[in-house]
């Protein structure tokens, strides 16, 4: 029940459609009084045969009436009551995703993207269920089951109603009952399928092994135990599940025996007459459906409110970094300052930048180097204050970052991640990412700036080309190219490539920093990189290691001392003539 | 990938006559299961036929005879009880047969998959292939536990109710054959319009899905991008549709759904009513005939909402199904042998001869390659990487099919050989050593049951990895988490040689691992490599020359061709790709500076 009250804003929110719902549920519930009846007073007349032509009819009629009155009603309360409810998840899915926008990388780092979807797919569904389902089972076994005993106990014989009820609340007793074990059972079998569903998978990736070992066969066989445990879960679950029908076909039995039997007497003795016996058989039909819904509706709201907990957990998630009051609205522009003596990622000790500390000038290239795992693009993460929490300051344009509005510094910059994530939309569309509004020549531009207008234009669809998950799979090279293109298409005041050419040949990365060079003329340009041939015309060198400074110069000097620097370069010389065959 | 998406009927037709295929080996349960349904249903049609006529003899004609009356009620009680019974072993039964019926598709399409060829494993992702096992197969399970029992049940109830109907008034009875055609217009209008706003919700909340998934996963481009309102934008229009098609269909399953079957309900009441009030004015008639009447009515309407709302779940499995079946299909199975019985591996000595191969047709990644590995010796293969070093092995260990050239074991063709001959002489070390679920133990015997407790100790100890399994608190019977990532990258591949040493190969082929290692274990793994290679025929890939300097004949590949051959001491006197690459690894600052300054 705590649901319902957690829920109460989007109740009064939709008290309008609610209201409406039920009150044709009330309209509904007691029209449907009427088909009973008229069976009982048209029996009655045919038993005393004073019944008719003029008689029937109007009792037809009523039936008509009542019969398209309750379709209409019927129609509506599923469009107010349902549709509310897919409303709810509609607001709740909303704020979902908007909250998604606003959490920081640390969020990102502690959840699981699969945790976030189920808490986006399963838990609404349940919440919606909730406010749907859970509703109406409520108020309609409320209303329906209240009106059809009291219409049983008032027009008929209200003795005869209490005996002929009391095998139903055992079916609300029961089903409820059922519903609990059912839902534990089928969780053992749901992790029964999703223990087969890892065992397929680990046989699927480790095939080759398999093969090697020539374990085909008992690999068989044990997916074959396994589908067996999924069986035995799942006839667990069916033990349960049919129990439904038996045990209402067995309690309205009873019910229906003891209302004739006991009916029977009654009419004998002259309380009622046949047709009011016949009538009081048609509400006890009546009365199954609402228990029912009373047994469900527990479980249904026991569901919802595990759910709501869930998705309100996250949405109360603290938003990390956010704007300061008064913060600068203008892009920062000018000399860039790092000064950081020290930065761990958060809920680690870990020390993973330590006393680095140099000045970029305007319109100047950095080059930062180093191992995987020396800090290159943690450096490059504080910089666009994706994370915070480090000792000293980064200031850009004389003013800290901080000081400016988050949407303001990014738009400084444009940045070419490390893994090339692509959307699934056109290549196009990709470009145009952050600017959506783009011309065709600036895309065009954009892209050949990084040398894959010609790749494009050699796909079947050219830019309209779809790419990402449910589009044409692309080379890694491919993706980092377009993924340069959408960074390049903003002409940032700052660009920054996190080892974005790893995956291009030489020769490409030639071209594509040739034509940086020629286009970014007094905007800024930071590269991290593997390969020192995309630095070594940097204004600036940083080798980092560990987390600090190791060396720092341009190639010229970094070339003269001994060195990683140095050591690398003659290294990496030899690999590229191991790689063109010696 | 080429998702089936829409069938016609006459497909849809062939993929059900299909799946009903599968339920044959059940026959006998099956018709157990029938039997139990016609007493239920029988069971069910009499109750109201004992009120009637509890009514009509009795109570109408004031009639109380004790005996009789008490009969009837112990008549009636003993069906009621005994049909729940009976109602909840059908119920069973016929779930438990769609559950075997399931399992066994799904053990067929498991097989199905094993006995493919890598080729369709390169093509296919991972993905795809196991939901085709378990959540395709779990959508047709849906529709034999649900909608078919559903089907059944409510098939023969109507039988039932219909045949009751009969007995007691055969022209009640054919009037009320009247509103099935109505019925059945509202199932088609249903099934017509529901199958296309049901398909068009569900392609809404996989497109709402798909766009959150990937948002998320690239939520830190969208937010260094500043793109975070006009994302929201798209997913709230995207949300937006599907809000509208869920209203959608909450308006057809108003239109056609409980309420219209509610009314038709209603209708066949008033057909009822007239045809006894307008037979009441010529002629007696009996009450209880109409109370069984209007009591058959309700109890049929019930299971056709049923079968109403089963109808969207039920195009889904058929999809499923085309699947499935498309998957038992496919023609891209693993190399196939002679199985000749007598090729038998005796001493390991293996040829290449002029071996040509190319995974896709088009492109040749091994040239005409030929070599020679005597019994015992070790042959190393080098080179950079998409060289062609890992398709040797590939085709070396049956995994791909080759055309051109041969490869022989013991001077016979490896094509002639029983596949477990090859499996069990010759022992595969991957790269990337692939750990299962289980313990230690599970992972080194992995299935084979001939290898005992012992072996693996041995095993175990042979390769050196028993100091650290024997570290661990429960031993070899560790259970092995999450892949085995909780052991470090030296101690898996120690765990993969005791693997492969536990079955004793005659030919050893070793992928070195690339993945960084701990310099001790670095050690325990290089003794253990050479233990395992003396007295076995080794093909070896090195990516660290350092340990192949002793190798019988290093075979440098670049392209697909073996570009230079050797042995260590003969290859760096060359001075070529091999001398260059060792310096890369081994080199001293001023070597390399001096090659790289002589060719630049």
């Amino acid at each position: 029940m705590k649901v319902f009250r957690d829920l109460a804003w989007f109740f009064k929110q939709e008290k309008k459609a609610y209201l409406s719902g039920i009150f044709m549920l009330f309209l509904v519930a007691i029209l449907q009084l009427l088909p009973p009846r008229v069976i009982g007073i048209v029996a009655d007349e045919i038993g005393a045969r004073t019944l008719t032509l003029g008689k029937l009819g109007l009792w037809i009629a009523v039936l008509i009436v009542a019969g398209l009155l309750m379709y209409v009603f019927r129609y509506y309360w599923r469009i107010y009551i349902f549709g509310a409810s897919v409303k709810l998840a509609r607001i709740l899915r909303t704020r979902l995703y908007e909250h998604f926008t606003k959490m920081s990388s640390h969020f990102y780092q502690r959840k699981r993207i699969g945790d976030l979807m189920a808490h986006a797919t399963n838990d609404i569904q349940a919440i919606q269920q909730t406010a749907g389902s859970g509703v109406l089972t409520l108020v309609d076994s409320l209303l329906t089951g209240g009106f059809v005993i009291i219409a049983m106990a008032t027009t008929i014989s209200w003795k005869l109603t209490l005996i002929a009820l009391l095998p139903m609340p055992i079916i609300a007793l029961l089903t409820n009952w059922y519903g609990t074990k059912l839902h534990a059972r089928f969780k053992k079998a749901q992790e029964a399928f999703s223990f087969l569903n890892d065992k397929t998978q680990e046989s699927i990736s480790g095939i080759k092994v398999i093969k090697t070992f020539g374990q085909e066969k008992e690999d068989i066989n044990d997916f074959k135990k396994l589908s067996d445990e999924v069986v035995e879960k799942n006839i667990a679950v069916a033990k349960v599940d049919s129990l439904y029908d038996p045990t209402i076909s067995a309690c309205v039995g009873i019910s229906f025996f003891l209302s004739i039997g006991f009916g029977a007497k009654f009419v004998l003795d002259g309380s009622i007459t046949l047709g009011d016996l016949i009538a009081f058989n048609t509400y006890l039909g009546l009365l199954i459906w609402p228990m029912l819904a009373f047994g469900w509706f527990f479980n249904i709201v026991e569901r919802g409110s595990a759910s709501y907990d869930r998705v309100s957990r996250l949405l109360n998630e603290k938003i990390d970094i956010k704007d300061h009051e008064h913060a600068i609205i203008e892009s920062p522009k000018g000399n860039i300052e790092v000064n950081i003596a020290k930065f761990c990622y958060p809920d680690n000790e870990k020390t993973v930048l330590k006393n680095i500390k140099f000045t970029l000038g305007q319109g100047k290239t950095l080059g930062i180097v180093g191992k995987t795992g020396a800090g290159k693009t943690s450096l490059l993460k504080l910089l666009l204050r994706e994370f915070e929490g480090y000792e000293g300051e980064i200031r850009i344009g004389g003013k800290e970052i901080k000081e400016y509005r988050l949407n303001a510094l990014r738009k400084a910059f444009g940045y070419v991640p490390q893994e090339h994530f692509l959307f699934s939309a056109s290549i196009k569309e990709n470009i145009a990412f952050a600017k959506p509004d783009a011309s065709e020549e600036e895309i065009h531009l954009a892209a050949k700036i990084a040398a894959v207008h010609d790749d494009i234009l050699g796909f079947a669809e050219g830019y309209d080309t779809v790419v990402g998950e449910r589009g044409v799979s692309l080379s890694g090279g491919q993706k980092q190219r377009i993924s340069i293109a959408r960074a390049i298409l903003l002409n940032p005041e700052i660009l920054i490539l996190d080892d974005s050419l790893s995956a291009v040949d030489a020769k490409t990365e030639e071209t594509i920093l040739a034509s940086l060079k020629e286009n970014r003329q007094g905007k800024t340009t930071i590269i991290t990189a593997h390969r020192l041939s995309a630095i070594q015309h940097a204004d600036l060198i940083i080798v980092l290691d560990e987390g600090k400074i190791a060396q720092q110069g341009v190639h010229k000097t970094l070339m003269k001392e001994d060195g990683w620097y140095k050591d690398m370069y003659l290294h990496q010389q030899l690999e590229a003539l191991v790689e063109h065959g010696g | 990938m080429d998702e089936i998406r829409v069938l016609s009927s006459k497909e849809q037709r062939k993929v059900m006559f299909r799946l009903i295929k599968y339920a044959k080996p059940h026959i006998k349960p099956i018709i157990f299961a029938f039997l139990l349904l016609c007493l239920v249903t029988v069971g069910e049609v009499t109750g109201p036929i004992l009120i009637k006529i509890f009514i009509d003899d009795y109570i109408a004609k004031n009639n109380i005879v004790a005996g009789p009356i008490i009969t009837l009620a112990v008549i009636y009680l003993f069906i009621q009880i005994a049909n729940a019974f009976l109602m909840y072993l059908q119920s069973l039964k016929f779930q438990e047969i769609a559950l075997k019926i399931i399992q066994q598709l799904r053990i067929d399409v498991f097989s199905k998959v094993q006995a493919l060829g890598l080729r369709y494993f390169d093509k296919t992702p991972v993905g795809t292939i196991v939901s085709r096992v378990t959540n395709d197969t779990e959508a047709i399970k849906e529709m034999f536990v649900s909608v078919l029992a559903i089907f059944i049940q409510s098939f023969f109830l109507f039988i039932g109710i219909f045949a009751a109907m009969f007995i007691l008034d055969v022209k009640l009875a054919a009037l009320c054959l009247l509103f099935l055609p109505v019925l059945i217009w509202i199932i088609h209008m249903y099934r017509k319009l529901s199958s296309k706003s049901f398909s068009a919700l569900r392609e809404l909340i996989g497109q709402l899905n798909a766009k959150l998934n990937e948002s998320l996963q690239g939520m830190s481009i969208i937010q260094v991008f500043r793109q975070e309102q006009r994302m929201s934008k798209e997913f709230n229009d995207l949300n937006s549709r599907h809000y509208d098609a869920g209203i959608h269909n909450i308006k057809i399953n108003g239109l056609l759904l409980r309420p219209a079957v509610d009314l038709v309900h209603i209708v066949a009441i008033i057909i009822v009513l007239s045809f006894f009030g307008i037979t009441s004015m010529e002629t007696t008639i009996e009450i209880g005939v109409l109370y069984a009447f209007v009591n058959y009515i309700s109890r049929f309407f019930e299971p056709v909402n049923q079968v109403m709302q089963q109808l969207t779940f039920f195009q889904q499995a058929i999809v499923s199904s085309a699947r499935v079946f498309k998957l038992l299909d496919e023609k891209e199975l693993a190399p196939q042998q002679k199985n000749d019985p007598q090729a038998v591996i005796q001493d390991g000595k293996i040829e290449f001869r002029n071996v040509t191969f190319s995974y896709d047709g088009k492109q040749d990644v091994l040239k005409n390659i030929t070599f020679t590995a005597n019994p015992g010796e070790t042959v190393a293969l080098v080179g950079h990487t998409g060289s062609g070093k890992s398709s040797i092995i590939n085709i070396l260990m049956r995994f791909y099919e080759f055309e051109h050239g041969d490869i022989l074991i013991d001077g016979k063709s490896i094509k002639d050989y029983d596949i477990n001959e090859l499996r069990d002489n010759m022992g595969l070390v991957l790269q990337d050593s692939f750990l299962f679920y289980g313990t230690i133990k599970d992972n080194i015997r992995l299935h084979n049951l001939n290898i005992s407790d012992e072996d693996i100790k041995e095993a175990a100890k042979f390769v050196q990895a028993d100091k650290f399994i024997e570290k661990l608190p429960d031993g070899y019977n560790q259970q092995v988490t999450e892949r085995g990532s909780t052991f470090s990258s030296g101690q898996r591949q120690l765990l993969a040689f005791a693997r492969t040493m536990a079955t004793n190969p005659k030919i050893l082929i070793l992928d070195e691992a690339t993945a960084n290692i701990d310099t001790e274990t670095e050690e325990m793994i290089q003794q253990a490599l050479e233990k395992m290679r003396e007295g076995r025929t080794t093909i070896v890939i090195a990516h660290r020359l350092s340990t192949i300097q002793d190798a019988d004949l290093i075979l440098v590949l670049h392209k697909g061709e073996i570009v230079e051959r050797g042995n260590h001491q003969q290859l760096l006197a060359e001075k070529g790709l091999y001398y260059k690459m060792y310096l890369l690894q081994n080199g001293l600052a001023e070597n390399i500076a001096e090659v790289v300054q002589h060719k630049v």
